[in-house]
Parts: C-alpha cells; sequence; structure tokens
C-alpha cells in the first residue's frame, strides 16, 4: 500500500461504516430469522429429556439476555466514541471505580449461582436409577456394532439385537415404562447417544467390568415414533457408522417385538452347495487368509466367530474395484454360520468383513 | 528518542545478519520472530488441514476422501497443530519478544535455554507431520483418549501416534523450560521503578500462563510416557485389556489440557488490554481487578478439568459444575473492564483496535456458549456434538487468533520498523470476521440437532446439509483472508511506511526505543511511575533518564 491511507478506507470515514453496518444488518436479519428454532434442541422423546430441555431454555434465555447487553454495550461505546479528526485533546483518564467493579462481579456471581443450582437439581432427576426398573437392556458397544440385550428379572437375556455399521437389528424400547441402560465395552470407548434423549452417556472398556448406567423413559406421544442413535465418542475408522434405531412403541406392541424377537432364528437351509470351506476369526482377525473354491458352482463358508460375545463379524466378498458382490449377515461373537455364496467366475476376489475392514481382516478368495 | 540518544556502549556486538545469524541467534527480539514466523507457518499447514476436513464435510457423502483413516488423521493433526504449534508458541513468541522490552531488560534471563525452547519447536512439528509419509499420521483426536491410542489392529496400530507422543514431549519440554525463563526474567530482570503492580498485563497474564505451563505441563508429559510405554513396552497405565484405567487418561490429559485453554487465551487477553488503552487514549480500567482476575482463572483453571468428562458416568459433577460456572465470573470482569476501557475514549479505528474488537465480540460468545456446557444435564446433549466445536472455535478463534492478529497488526511496527497497510489490513478484518462466523456460527445448530464430532459423513436426510455448506464455504472465506495478510506483511517488508520509535503513541516500554530495537534494548529508559511510563513521558509527567544503569554481564547477547 502507498504510505498515504486511501480515503475510502480511512479510518471513522462514513462510508467505511456505511458498509460495516449494512453487512452488519444483513448478517443479522438472515441469522435471526432461522437462528432461534435451529438453536432450540429438538422435541425431547423422554420424561429426562424434556427436564433437560426445560434448563436449557433457562440458560438460554439468561444467555441471549447478557449477549445482547454486553454485545450491544461493545457495538454503542465503539460508535459512540470515536475519535473525530483532529482532535487531539485526551480524554478523562478514568482509572477505575469501586462500585462498577464490585456490582459487575457480584451480579455475575448470583447469576451463575443461580443457574448452577437449578442445574444440580436437574441433573439430579435425570441420573436418578431406579432399583427395580421395568425394563433392563444390556449394551455392549464394540468396533463397529451395537449389541441390545433384553434382561429378565434374573438378569437373563430374553432377546438380543445386533446392528453391526448401522445395519442389522433396532433398539425397540416401550414408551411409558421406565428403561434401565447398562452399558460397556469391549475394546476403545463410544458414547451411547440419542439426540432426541437430549442425552449421551459414555460406554466404557473397564477392567472392573463396572457399566455406566443410566435410565429414561419414553414418552407416550412418540410411540411409532423411529429415534436416530449413533456413537458420539471417536471409536476409530468406522465411528461414524456406528448408527442404530431406536423404535418406540406401545407397551403391548413392544411386548408382542420382544416375544418374537426372543425366538432363536432358524439358520437358511444351506440347499445344494458343492464345496464347504472352514473360516476361523479370532482376535479381530481371520485366521486363514487365503481360501479356495471352483469356479462355476455355488459353495458355502462355514464362519465360526471366536472373539466375544458382541464384536460380530462376517464375511463378504468383493472385487478388485472394492464392489461388494456378497453382502453377508455379521454373527456374534461365540457363533457360528454357514454362508452359502453363488457361482462365480475364475480369478481372485477378496473377503473380508465389513465392520471391521482392516488387513487383518482381509483375504484372497481364489476360484479356479 | 533513542536514536538521538548518544551510543552508550561501543557496538561491538552489531547485528549480524544472514541465515547463520537467524540460526544461532540468543536475542530475545530474534527468537520471538522465529517463534511468530514458525508458527504462523504450521498456521497455515493446519488451515489446510481443516480445510480438507470441511471439504469432506460440504455434503453428505464420501467424496474427497476414500481412505477413511485419512480424515480421522486430518482432524486430529488440525487440532495438533493449531494447538501445540500454533496458539501455545505464537503467544509464546509475542511474550519473548514483547515481555523483555516492557519489562526494561535487554534480554531474557536465560538466552541460550531461550534458543533452545524455540528450536524443539520445528523439530517436534516436523515428527508429528512425519506420521503422513511413514503409514499415517495419528488418527485418535488430538485428545488421543485411550483404548483408542493404544498399539492394537483398529485402534493406533503403526508409528503415527508415536511420533505424536514423541512430538507433544518435546513441545512440552520447550513449553517448561521457556515458562521457568519468563518466570527469572520477570521476577529478576524488571528496570528500576517497575514494581509489580506497575508491569503491563501482557507481562502479568505472562506470568500466570508460566506459572499454569509450569505446574500443568509435567503432568501432560508423564501422562505422554506412560501412553508410549503402553503402546511400546506393554505397560497397563491406559488399557483396560491389561488391567491399566481408559478414565484415567481422561483425568490427567484434561488436568494439563484445561489449563492449556488459559494459556491460550491468557496471554491474548493480554495482548488486547495493551491495545484497547493505546486505541482510546485511555488507561486500562481496573487494573488492579485485572491482575486478580487473572490470577484467579488461572487458580480456577486447575479445577474444572473434568467438565470435558461429564458423560463418563466417573466424575462427581456437581463440583465440577459449580467451578466452571465460577470461572465465568473472573472472566466477566475482564469483559468489562476492557468495554470500560473504550467507554468515554476516543478510538481510533487502526487495525490493531479492529482485531482486537473481533477478539472482544467473539470471546463473548465463546464464553456464553460455555456455560451451556457448564449446566451438566446441557451439556449431556450437547458433548461431543458440533455445538462444543463451534464453542472451542469461539474461544480459540474468536479469541486466541483475533488477538493475535491484533498483536501482529501492533508490533509488527516494532519488530521490523515498517508499518502494515491499513487497507489490506481492514480487507483482511471484514473477510476474516464474517468467514469466521460463517463457518462456526451454523455449527451450534448442527449440534443441537444432533451432529456429532469427528464422523466422516453423515446421512443426507439429517437436515444437516446446509448448515454444512455454509461452514464449508465459511472456511474457505477464512483462507481467503488470510491472502491479503501474507500479501501485506510481504509488501510491508519491502517498502512499508516507516513506523519510527512510537508509531500508535504507546504506553509501554517497548516504544521508548527505536525500531526494531537495538540488539540491547535500550540506550535509556524513561523514569517509571505508572504502568504507562511512555505515556507520562509524552504528557511531561516524567522526565527521560540521563542514564542507563548498566545492566550488568548478561545484558549482550552472547553467541
Amino acid at each position: 500500500m502507498s504510505s498515504t491511507p486511501r480515503t475510502r478506507f480511512a479510518p471513522g470515514s462514513i462510508w467505511t461504516w456505511l458498509l460495516i453496518a449494512l453487512i452488519g444488518v444483513g448478517l443479522v436479519l438472515t441469522v435471526a430469522t432461522n437462528a432461534v428454532d435451529a438453536l432450540f434442541p429438538p422435541a425431547a422423546a423422554t420424561a429426562q429429556g424434556q427436564e433437560i430441555r426445560d434448563l436449557y431454555t433457562v440458560v438460554f434465555i439468561i444467555a441471549a439476555v447478557i449477549f445482547f447487553v454486553v454485545e450491544g454495550l461493545i457495538v454503542w461505546t465503539v460508535i459512540r466514541y470515536r475519535r473525530k479528526p483532529g482532535d487531539d485533546e485526551l480524554p478523562p483518564q478514568t482509572h477505575g471505580n469501586n462500585l462498577a467493579e464490585i456490582t459487575w462481579t457480584v451480579v455475575p456471581t448470583l447469576i451463575v449461582a443461580f443457574l448452577f443450582v437449578i442445574s444440580w437439581q436437574t441433573l439430579n432427576n435425570v441420573e436418578a436409577v431406579s432399583a427395580e426398573p421395568e425394563l433392563t437392556v444390556d449394551v455392549t458397544g464394540s468396533q463397529f456394532a451395537w449389541t441390545f440385550d433384553y434382561l429378565d428379572g434374573s438378569g437373563a437375556t430374553v432377546a438380543s439385537q445386533t446392528v453391526a455399521n448401522g445395519e442389522g437389528g433396532i433398539l425397540a424400547l416401550p414408551v411409558g415404562r421406565s428403561v434401565q441402560f447398562r452399558m460397556h465395552s469391549v475394546d476403545v470407548i463410544h458414547a451411547f447417544y440419542v439426540p432426541a434423549f437430549l442425552f449421551k452417556r459414555d460406554v466404557n472398556p473397564d477392567a472392573q467390568n463396572r457399566p455406566t448406567v443410566f435410565e429414561t423413559t419414553i414418552d407416550e406421544a412418540f410411540a411409532g415414533q423411529v429415534l436416530r442413535g449413533q456413537c458420539a465418542e471417536l471409536c476409530g475408522i468406522g465411528h461414524r457408522k456406528m448408527t442404530f434405531e431406536v423404535h418406540a412403541m406401545t407397551a403391548a406392541e413392544f411386548d408382542a417385538w420382544l416375544e418374537d424377537a426372543g425366538q432363536e432364528p432358524t439358520p437358511a437351509p444351506s440347499g445344494d452347495v458343492g464345496t464347504t470351506v472352514e473360516l476361523v476369526a479370532r482376535e479381530i482377525e481371520y485366521v486363514d487368509k487365503e481360501l479356495e473354491v471352483p469356479a462355476g458352482a455355488p459353495f458355502a463358508i462355514d464362519f465360526v466367530n471366536e472373539d466375544v460375545a458382541g464384536v460380530p463379524h462376517d464375511v463378504d466378498i468383493r472385487l478388485a474395484d472394492g464392489t461388494t458382490i456378497a453382502d453377508t449377515q455379521p454373527v456374534d461373537g461365540g457363533a457360528s454360520t454357514t454362508y452359502v455364496y453363488g457361482a462365480l467366475d475364475p480369478g481372485e476376489y477378496t473377503f473380508m468383513c465389513s465392520i471391521h475392514p482392516i488387513p487383518a481382516m482381509t483375504g484372497t478368495l481364489t476360484v479356479q | 528518542m533513542a536514536t538521538t540518544a548518544p551510543a552508550l556502549r561501543p557496538a561491538a556486538t552489531s547485528y549480524r545478519s544472514g541465515l547463520y545469524e537467524w540460526l544461532t541467534t540468543t536475542d530475545h527480539k530474534k527468537i520471538g520472530i522465529l517463534y511468530v514466523v514458525n508458527s504462523l507457518i504450521f498456521f497455515f499447514v493446519g488451515g489446510l488441514l481443516a480445510l480438507g476436513v470441511r471439504v469432506e464435510l460440504a455434503q453428505p457423502g464420501l467424496q474427497f476422501l476414500s481412505d477413511e483413516n485419512l480424515y480421522n488423521e486430518l482432524f486430529t493433526m488440525h487440532g495438533t497443530v493449531m494447538i501445540f504449534l500454533f496458539i501455545i508458541p505464537i503467544l509464546v513468541g509475542f511474550g519473548n519478544y514483547v515481555v523483555p522490552l516492557q519489562i526494561g531488560a535487554p534480554d531474557m534471563a536465560f538466552p541460550r535455554i531461550n534458543a533452545l525452547s524455540f528450536w524443539m519447536l520445528p523439530l517436534a512439528g516436523i515428527l508429528l507431520l512425519s506420521g503422513f509419509v511413514t503409514g499415517g499420521a495419528a488418527a485418535a483426536g488430538w485428545t488421543s483418549y485411550s483404548p483408542l491410542a493404544q498399539d492394537r489392529p483398529l485402534g493406533s496400530p503403526g508409528p503415527g501416534q508415536d511420533l505424536w507422543v514423541t512430538g507433544l514431549v518435546l513441545i512440552g519440554t520447550s513449553s517448561i523450560l521457556g515458562s521457568i525463563n519468563f518466570l527469572v526474567t520477570i521476577f529478576k530482570m524488571r528496570a528500576p521503578g517497575l514494581t509489580l503492580f506497575r508491569m503491563p498485563i501482557l507481562v502479568w497474564t505472562v506470568l500466570v500462563t508460566s506459572v499454569l505451563v509450569l505446574m500443568a505441563t509435567p503432568v501432560l508429559t508423564s501422562a505422554l510416557v506412560m501412553l508410549f510405554i503402553d503402546r511400546n513396552y506393554g505397560g497397563s497405565f491406559f488399557d483396560p485389556a491389561n488391567g491399566g484405567d481408559a478414565v484415567l487418561w481422561q483425568n490427567v490429559f484434561w488436568f494439563y489440557s484445561h489449563p492449556a485453554v488459559y494459556i491460550m487465551v491468557l496471554p491474548a487477553m493480554g495482548m488486547i488490554s495493551e491495545i484497547l488503552p493505546v486505541f482510546a487514549r485511555k488507561p486500562l480500567f481496573g487494573y488492579k481487578a485485572f491482575v486478580f482476575a487473572t490470577a484467579g482463572i488461572g487458580a480456577l483453571g486447575f479445577s474444572v478439568w473434568a467438565h470435558h468428562m461429564f458423560t463418563t458416568g466417573s466424575v462427581y459433577l456437581p463440583f465440577f459444575s459449580l467451578m466452571t460456572f465460577l470461572i465465568a465470573v473472573p472472566t466477566g470482569v475482564k469483559m468489562f473492564n476492557w468495554i470500560f476501557t473504550l467507554w468515554r475514549g476516543k478510538l481510533t479505528f487502526s487495525t490493531p483496535l479492529l482485531f482486537a474488537l473481533g477478539f472482544l465480540s467473539m470471546f463473548l460468545i465463546g464464553g456464553i456458549n460455555g456455560a451451556f456446557s457448564a449446566a451438566v444435564p446441557v451439556d449431556f446433549a450437547l458433548h461431543d456434538t458440533y455445538w462444543v466445536v463451534a464453542h472451542l472455535h469461539y474461544v480459540l478463534f474468536g479469541g486466541s487468533v483475533f488477538g493475535v492478529f491484533a498483536g501482529i497488526y501492533y508490533w509488527f511496527p516494532k519488530m521490523t520498523g515498517r508499518m502494515l497497510g491499513e487497507g489490506l489490513g481492514k480487507i483482511q478484518f471484514v473477510i476474516m470476521f464474517i468467514g469466521f462466523n460463517l463457518t462456526f456460527f451454523p455449527m451450534h445448530a448442527l449440534g443441537i440437532a444432533g451432529m456429532p464430532r469427528r464422523i466422516a459423513d453423515y446421512a443426507g436426510n439429517a437436515g444437516w446439509n446446509d448448515l454444512n455448506l455454509a461452514a464449508t464455504i465459511g472456511g474457505f472465506l477464512i483462507a481467503a483472508s488470510i491472502l491479503p495478510f501474507v500479501w501485506n506483511v510481504f509488501v510491508s517488508l519491502r517498502s512499508g511506511k516507516p513506523a519510527g520509535d512510537d508509531p500508535w503513541e504507546g504506553n509501554t516500554l517497548e516504544w521508548a526505543t527505536s525500531s526494531p530495537p537495538p540488539p540491547y534494548n535500550f540506550d535509556h529508559l524513561p523514569e517509571i511511575r505508572s504502568e504507562r511510563p511512555v505515556f507520562d513521558l509524552r504528557h511531561g509527567r516524567t522526565k527521560p533518564a540521563a542514564t542507563l544503569p548498566d545492566p550488568g554481564p548478561v545484558s549482550q547477547p552472547t553467541h
């Protein structure tokens, strides 16, 4: 730039101010029309979430008032106390004012004390856990799957749902009944998060197997709705895929669903299969990484998952370019299954676990 | 003034110039400039990493990155680089340059340790980034929670995470050495008459920051060593699979990393506390209250770390909630002190003041949206969502980075003897201000709507598309605002307007010497009767001292 300041950008020039003001007004209008709605949480699906939402509203109102007062004070001061051109006189050299300073120490202290007290009260309600909840769900987090085990009064599992890579089972929950979640992880830290609950809780691996626990009751009005859930704590390459769906059901629907889900699934008949090969997964690794099957005929893989419960695997088959040509259902740790595949042309294919797409769970399938 | 005074010492150690001088210098001013330049380079690197993240999130679907692990590397290294290689060191750089000048000292107390502290940083930066070419950089987030950061197939196998640990240990060592250097310099090397309560606020904030660094950084360093042992020698500190405790890592990590927020904010607060009085032509309103508020933030800063862990289920929630609410009080005191410094002033809207006002208005938002997370139940909804990303950027970008640019425009004339262009400076400010808000304000709404952090992709029907696109456009505006800045520096270094000793009518001692100052800083010092010695001298309240008392053998830069 030249050494003489250009008048267009001269400090305090009317055009600079007009420009800034125009941009400011434009921004404020655009933001304000959408902001208030967008800055409020979705309708809360649970009794606890509703309390959190009420607390949020109080905090939001206080925050908004403070914001407009202080930001307004800044803007007004800046506009009001510009230095006029040629004004070389010093303004009054004020060093402080005890009354003002005590005021702006005490008043904020009272405000935050109030906020602390009301949030503590809400916290006690949100954290309350009953000795005998109407339903207990044992949640297992793993990379990158959720397992939801429904427990009966004695703690035995009556039904189980696995959601791997966001696919598979669901988390069905009855409305109007208190549900206690007891959560633990088999590998890294995950977090159980349902935005409509306005709540999340970490799912920790723990050497002493202490679960993290919370309890919630879905509002009757949400029966029939499907709510989005997702892992909220970074857990590795498949983190974003660790989604699940909460299906809110009336009590009667839920009881029927639970009975249905508790039936042992009958494995699909294997039919006419020429060749069957064996494959074992252990500690997130295929024991064999080379398999051979004949070309032009259907074949099967007897798959044994020797990992702990809550760690599902599958055996998908992919082309060299990454296209999946056989998409299989995951098998939970400790279980086994037989996957049946259609006839393939001769060549080399990749078989891999879609939940753990790492070299240890990738192998070569030679078809000849 | 200084230029017309007779030379009091022979110019035996006149400035050597050239690369050799920059590589071997122990002059706090040159080391300060090295810190600033090095940090800005890493700022650009960290910015490019962030653009990678924003491009991927502009639309649903994986379009830009086929390798999802690379996405995790991008945001991990973005956070790491911005915090450890940009914000913390650039503030240390300003401290290095300005603190000895403001206290009338000829150099830092330990010039060679000062050089050592600096040179660890580029080395650490190269170590951290070299992960990208040795099979993948660290990808467990800048927080590196265990067990994800452990050496296991789906955790953090490969050398990237070890390089991250090693780089951070180096940076931590640099910080510890630097903080001792600052403490000794500030306590032992102040000019006659410069009592503690006449120290410029920037010196106070660097003092408190150094105490924080000295108390907190060794905790992080030991945690990092334990993580390294876990990863490489079968330790069992943080891995439950071996009987360790995953949440323990979070406790020790945040015991450093929450005070680190104040390490990243306090010096920036100090910088704008220097700038606002100068451009308002008034003293700082409530100097002592400001000092006590700074010390209060430093002390309370050690009792709030677990507010990053409210959802772990392993924290005594009411205590950390209360402390987190309380820390808003001293922060609010400072906000009112700043506003009433401007009140009834006569404001000159030079670029440093614009950036300082950017700090005030944006840091205000960063403070207010932090109060939401102090209310624990509300934090249950907001934790680990984009709300937190918005909050931390309003604090660290809206606060610290705007403060840093205010400082660059303010002290560039002292460092180089030339002014930065006002026109380009204002263009940079306007673009950066708009870009910043366009990027980070929508993230509040994304977080409220349930978008978690650190996901490479999201469902197209989740309702997050428009806000993500807006944030990405804003990200590119921020990047665009860097271009006029770089051009401004380039042009000003070649042909900028000569600054003279005191272009802003400053208050503090750095404006009582030439621009740039001589290697030994001062030919003579004015009398010091208040926290504004140069103001007093300009308005005839004090007389210039005739001679400078011989500061003794530490005065000369040693090579």
